[in-house]
């Protein structure tokens, strides 16, 4: 297997694909800090899929006569201010925070993608309008445009999912037009033109797969914010709803109680500390190994 | 005409597009809140007859297209109307709450900039050493920290438990009446005044959020300066300087900061200006009577002559600061010409 | 991190010497949440907070007993006598009440300010005009005799005990200065603001203190009113700061920065019990959490099914933990305390009790539960509430789907009848069980177009002609023990048929530094003037 991989000759398409693949691996392994991130990140998987079996309980199991516990043995992360467990909650939240930031990024990404190569490709007034229409959102602070976007549509998680990848395409948009602005002008594009290939062939099967990388690292960058973001929105009350156990909504409703029962503040922050971090470090890592123009 | 007229023409006439844009978003976007402006006013058990008065007054009546006229009418004339959750005019809360914000954005960048551009070009000169790894780690851990999360750490820790620092707010009680603030910035107030004491208290407010969002931006900034400088150090005439035997710091100096301090300026400029969003949060947390609170209050009371006007006056600081990073960009990078 | 924090300490510490301990000696600091005050004009006041400041400033004609709610004692207004036909009433104001400019109040003053409230129909003005008067009638209805008599012209001979209670107690006649307000009225398209503008920053008026600064969010001061007619205020300065988190505000407590906390939520109160230098206070108030369920709903319309969510509560279970010094369980419409309420056990019958909800909903024919909609306020413990009721639920298989929002947001939604499940929350006016059925038993017009938004049972959908009549039969009722029964059976009825589930009245917890003495909390009144150091 190892010879396959490292073999000097490759013996077809998926072969090369899977050596590029190893050594982008091997490059990761020797980053330790993007390692640890992306350890944390399949960690943080691997609880939100083992989560029945982690806690079977569930995340609402309401005791009013166990509230706010701090952490001991049988509650390991403490109770809640209505007696349920922290521990459980954590776990069944990484489903949560997951499936957001997931959902972010698959929305956004495309809507990025497409505006960023179209402005860049076709340039002259069809830039003008998008790069102008980018601009505007550009000019909201993240937070305050999903703030807004989603006290309009009304709280949720999937307003919230809306309104985050409302304002995370833009930055995509910019880097995907800055990336087609380079390639346009490159010589194999015009070969292929001279070819007789019209723009859509050429913007989605020359220009999109050359932005990909890049577009890949700023999402997974990015995807610290979106989560900070989330959970900024569920801390102003405006995310998910309860009793879902949303980290950034338990740490709301945590703050309220922050004096007494420190653990309700702390844990589910450090839950979300400790994800933006493992993206960001990974993010970090993945820039190495996809773009060989940085460093 | 001269080249840098049309520039300038065509860069006024994109910044008012994109306001009219941003102005157009905000205006329907909140005319579709779920949230009656007038129950802010008359009261949740007002009957028809109050409600119906109130509704006609603020032009509630009107067509959609008509009240955004009338909007951008009053806009014109430098009137942003009234805020409904307070009660005064926009300008006037607006006057009040916004060198709050400007205060705690400042201390904060000067923290961002007084750590953040050594830690950066300490780690671009050390690269690859234990100090690059640790410079890059604490950087990564300001991105990743949500803000309000320490906030309120910071509060149990250093305000609840040891007592360190002043708690929310921005001056304990005891000297509201002590002096009167001309420009609203308290800590220079004070100064000025020559109140010492006032200055020890208002610091001690400040310290907190100010270090807190200093942090974020120190992140930032720190990692900025590191990347810019790591260019600079693998040109060839700072290659070319060291050969001739000047030394690591002097090159740095003379050469490679000169170089890097418009890109430098910029990020700072950025950086300032998520300062901005920041503090929505942090404000949120500490009590901070500023333009952060002022607006999430605003939007949940469902008010738009105060939201649209925070929005427009933080879409044009954005505006301007993106106009300049895009301008210096065009400028500097070959690529995109 | 620890770099930055390592500096800012130190320069913390070298300046935390300089800084004062505690707060000045004549000033009464006390920390709130003022984000919804707008006005302190007292014919616009329409929330919890302002009332209770402007009841210092500008004093009613009468007052509550500070001591027995329900009790009507002499305020600005020295006395009053009814004609035999019920249908006058003649005040006899004091004839020492001054402005805290010096300048003397007079019974004109009085006339102008109720009549101003009436013009100007702000949500209180139905303080009066629920009594018979309108734009047209109240020039002549209400005026002054001369400089100390105020008569009254009444259209139906109501008991006088109500309308002390209900109309003369209530701020909206405290005496504000007629010469100041028509000399600051500000006239727009040919309508006058009577000093709307003026008195909403500086009300001019008759009490213990004036309002000398308020920046919005941010702090009120009271100064104290040299000119007042009764015993001075104790204390010079009363500083109210805008702290809207209990656990900023226990900690500015324990820090000694403020006097009094007005806003602590139940485990930051459960943890200053235990400190020396603390002692808390509580009052139970005239006002309401409760469910408020859609009657246009085909299965919440039953009620059967409404009879079931008041066994889904654990009254008691509450009572004990999330309600502790939050509210006091209840399931009658009318307040304790208020005249006609039921007694406290029978006002709150229900107890948890899953089997018994769920054998009423198979009687109501949804035996196998249902999924509603449950909105709720995203403050304080309104969650934590909801998601109590909504785990109980779930036990018996009705699905609640709970949404959180903003309190502006809550209100727009009950007023448009835009709810399957609503849980919010109410204030009666004044300690008469009226205040209450007045608005949630007594629906006068179900039509959607007749937008009673003001009526909770109109944004309910629910209807009952039969009780219309008893409440006015109620009102009317001239003789003291007749109206309590009367109201009693209201209440049974209510209790079980009506459209509301409710789960607790109102607690007023405050925490006090001990250094401060005598700063009394009543339902209606708290009164700053009286408190010492």
């Amino acid at each position: 297997m190892k010879t396959w991989l490292t073999a000097e000759i490759t013996t077809s398409a998926f072969h090369a694909r899977a050596q590029r693949f190893y050594y982008g691996w091997l490059r990761l392994r020797a980053n330790r800090l993007a390692f640890a991130g992306f350890c944390i990140l399949v960690g943080l998987c691997v609880v939100a899929i083992l989560a029945p079996l982690l806690a079977p309980e569930g995340s609402n199991e309401q005791s009013l006569a166990l509230r706010l516990r701090p952490p001991s043995r049988e509650h390991w992360f403490g109770t809640d201010e209505l007696g349920r467990d922290i521990f459980a909650r954590i776990v069944w939240g990484a489903r949560i925070t997951i499936r957001i930031s997931c959902l972010v990024a698959v929305i956004a990404a495309p809507i990025g993608l497409a505006v960023g190569t179209a402005a860049g490709y076709f340039g002259g007034w069809v830039d003008t309008v998008l790069m102008r229409l980018n601009d505007i959102f550009l000019s909201f602070p993240g937070l305050i445009l999903a703030l807004g976007f989603v006290a309009a549509l009304g709280p949720g998680i999937g307003n919230a999912v809306i309104a985050i990848a409302l304002t995370a395409w833009p930055p995509i948009a910019r880097l995907a037009r800055a990336e087609t602005l380079t390639i346009r002008a490159s010589d194999y594009i015009a070969a292929v033109r001279i070819q007789g290939a019209g723009p859509l062939r050429i913007i989605l099967r020359h220009i999109v797969p050359m932005c990909v990388p890049s577009v890949v690292v700023r999402i997974t960058l990015n995807m610290a914010g979106i989560i900070l973001t989330a959970a900024g929105l569920g801390f102003l009350g405006l995310g998910a709803q309860p009793p879902t156990p949303e980290w950034g909504a338990m740490l709301s409703t945590g703050r309220q109680n922050m004096l007494g029962a420190w653990w309700l503040a702390a844990v589910p922050g450090l839950a979300i500390l400790l994800t933006s971090l493992a993206f960001n470090l990974f993010g970090d890592g993945l820039r190495d190994v996809l773009d060989p123009r940085s460093e | 005409m001269p080249s840098w007229i049309a520039g300038v023409a065509k860069g006024a006439a994109s910044i008012v597009v994109t306001l009219l844009g941003l102005l157009a978003i905000t205006f329907f976007m909140g005319r579709m809140l779920p949230i009656d402006p007038v129950i802010s006013i008359v009261g949740e058990q007002a009957d028809k007859a109050t409600y119906d008065m109130v509704y006609h007054r603020l032009g509630l009546d009107k067509t959609l297209l008509t009240q955004f006229l009338l909007y951008m009418r009053d806009m014109l004339s430098g009137e942003f109307g009234e805020a409904l959750f307070t009660g005064n005019k926009v300008s006037v809360d607006l006057a009040r709450v916004f060198p709050a914000t400007i205060e705690l954005a400042s201390f904060a960048i000067a923290i961002g900039i007084g750590v953040g551009v050594p830690l950066g070009i300490l780690a671009a000169v050390y690269r690859g050493t234990a100090l690059d790894h640790i410079a890059r780690f604490v950087g990564l851990l300001g991105y990743s920290s949500p803000t309000f999360w320490l906030g309120l750490m910071g509060l149990i820790v250093f305000y609840a438990a040891l007592g360190l620092v002043a708690g929310p707010g921005r001056i304990d009680v005891a000297y509201i009446d002590m002096f009167e603030p001309q420009t609203g910035l308290l800590l220079l107030d004070a100064a000025m005044q020559g109140e010492w004491e006032v200055f020890g208290n208002v610091f001690r407010h400040i310290v907190l959020p100010g270090s807190i969002l200093g942090y974020a931006s120190m992140a930032y900034i720190s990692r900025m300066t590191r990347s810019f400088m790591l260019e600079q150090l693998g040109q060839e005439y700072i290659i070319a300087a060291r050969v001739k035997g000047m030394s690591r710091w002097r090159v740095v100096r003379r050469h490679a900061l000169r170089n890097i301090l418009v890109q430098l300026v910029t990020v700072i400029a950025l950086a300032y200006a998520f300062l901005l969003e920041g503090a929505v949060l942090t404000e949120t947390v500490f009590a901070w009577p500023g333009f952060g609170r002022y607006l999430t209050s605003g939007l949940l009371a469902g008010d738009m002559n105060a939201v649209l006007a925070c929005v427009l006056i933080i879409g044009l600081i954005f505006v301007g600061l993106n106009l300049l990073a895009d301008l210096l960009y065009r400028l500097l990078d070959p690529r995109t010409r | 991190m620890r770099r930055i924090f390592g500096t800012a300490v130190a320069a913390g510490l070298l300046l935390a010497s300089s800084a004062m301990a505690g707060t000045p000696r004549d000033a009464l600091v006390m920390a709130w949440n003022l984000d919804a005050l707008i006005t302190f004009d007292p014919a616009q006041i329409a929330e919890v907070n302002g009332n209770d400041i402007i009841r210092n400033v500008c004093e009613p004609m009468v007052n509550y007993d500070l001591k027995e709610t329900s009790k009507i004692v002499p305020s600005t207004a020295a006395s009053w006598t009814v004609s035999d036909d019920g249908l006058t009433l003649t005040f006899k104001l004091r004839p020492d009440l001054k402005f805290p400019s010096g300048k003397k109040a007079k019974a004109q003053d009085a006339a102008w300010s109720l009549q101003r409230a009436v013009y100007l129909g702000f949500g209180n003005a139905a303080n009066i005009t629920e009594w018979g008067f309108t734009k047209d009638n109240v020039a002549e209805k209400i005026t002054a005799v001369d400089d100390t008599t105020l008569l009254v012209k009444l259209d139906r001979p109501y008991p006088v005990g109500l309308l002390l209670s209900a109309m003369f107690a209530s701020g909206t006649t405290a005496i504000l200065d007629r010469e100041e307000g028509t000399k600051a009225a500000k006239i727009t398209d040919g309508k006058s603001d009577y000093g709307n503008a003026a008195f909403k920053t500086n009300p001019v008026c008759v009490g213990p203190y004036r309002v000398t600064r308020w920046q919005t969010n941010d702090v009120v001061v009271l100064e104290r009113n040299d000119n007042y007619w009764g015993e001075k205020a104790k204390i010079r300065r009363v500083i109210i700061r805008h702290v809207p988190e209990s656990g900023a505000e226990r900690l500015l407590l324990e820090q000694g920065d403020i006097d009094v906390a007005r806003l602590l939520n139940t485990d930051d109160l459960i943890a200053l019990e235990k400190n020396p230098a603390v002692h808390i206070e509580q009052t139970v108030m005239h006002g309401y959490g409760y469910l408020s369920f859609n009657g246009l709903d085909p299965i919440l319309g039953k009620p059967l099914v409404r009879e079931a969510f008041r066994y889904l509560i654990d009254y008691d279970g509450l009572g004990k933990t999330i309600l502790k010094y939050q509210g006091a369980p209840r399931a009658s419409l009318v307040p304790e305390g208020a005249f006609g309420a039921l007694d406290h056990a029978a006002g709150q019958p229900f107890r948890l009790d899953l089997e018994r909800a769920k054998a009423l909903i198979t009687e109501a024919g949804f035996p196998n539960g249902f999924t509603k909609k449950y909105i709720v306020s995203a403050n304080n413990i309104s969650p934590q509430i909801a998601q109590h009721v909504q785990a109980n639920a779930a036990k018996i298989g009705i699905t609640l789907q709970l949404e959180q929002m903003a309190d502006a947001q809550l209100f727009t939604r009950a007023r448009a009848r835009e709810f399957d499940v609503l849980q919010i929350g109410w204030g009666a006016g004044y300690p008469d069980a009226h205040s209450m059925i007045s608005r949630h038993a007594v629906n006068p017009d179900n039509r959607v177009e007749a937008k009673l938004a003001q009526y909770p049972s109109w944004r309910s959908s629910w209807i009952d002609e039969t009780i219309n009549a008893k409440a006015d039969a109620a009102k009317m009722e001239r003789d003291p023990e007749k109206r309590i029964a009367a109201y009693h059976e209201i209440q049974q009825f209510m209790m079980h048929n009506g459209p509301m589930a409710y789960i607790n009245q109102t607690i007023r917890t405050i925490a006090v530094r001990k250094e401060i003495k005598d700063f009394a909390i009543t339902p209606f009144n708290v009164a700053y003037a009286t408190a010492g150091k």
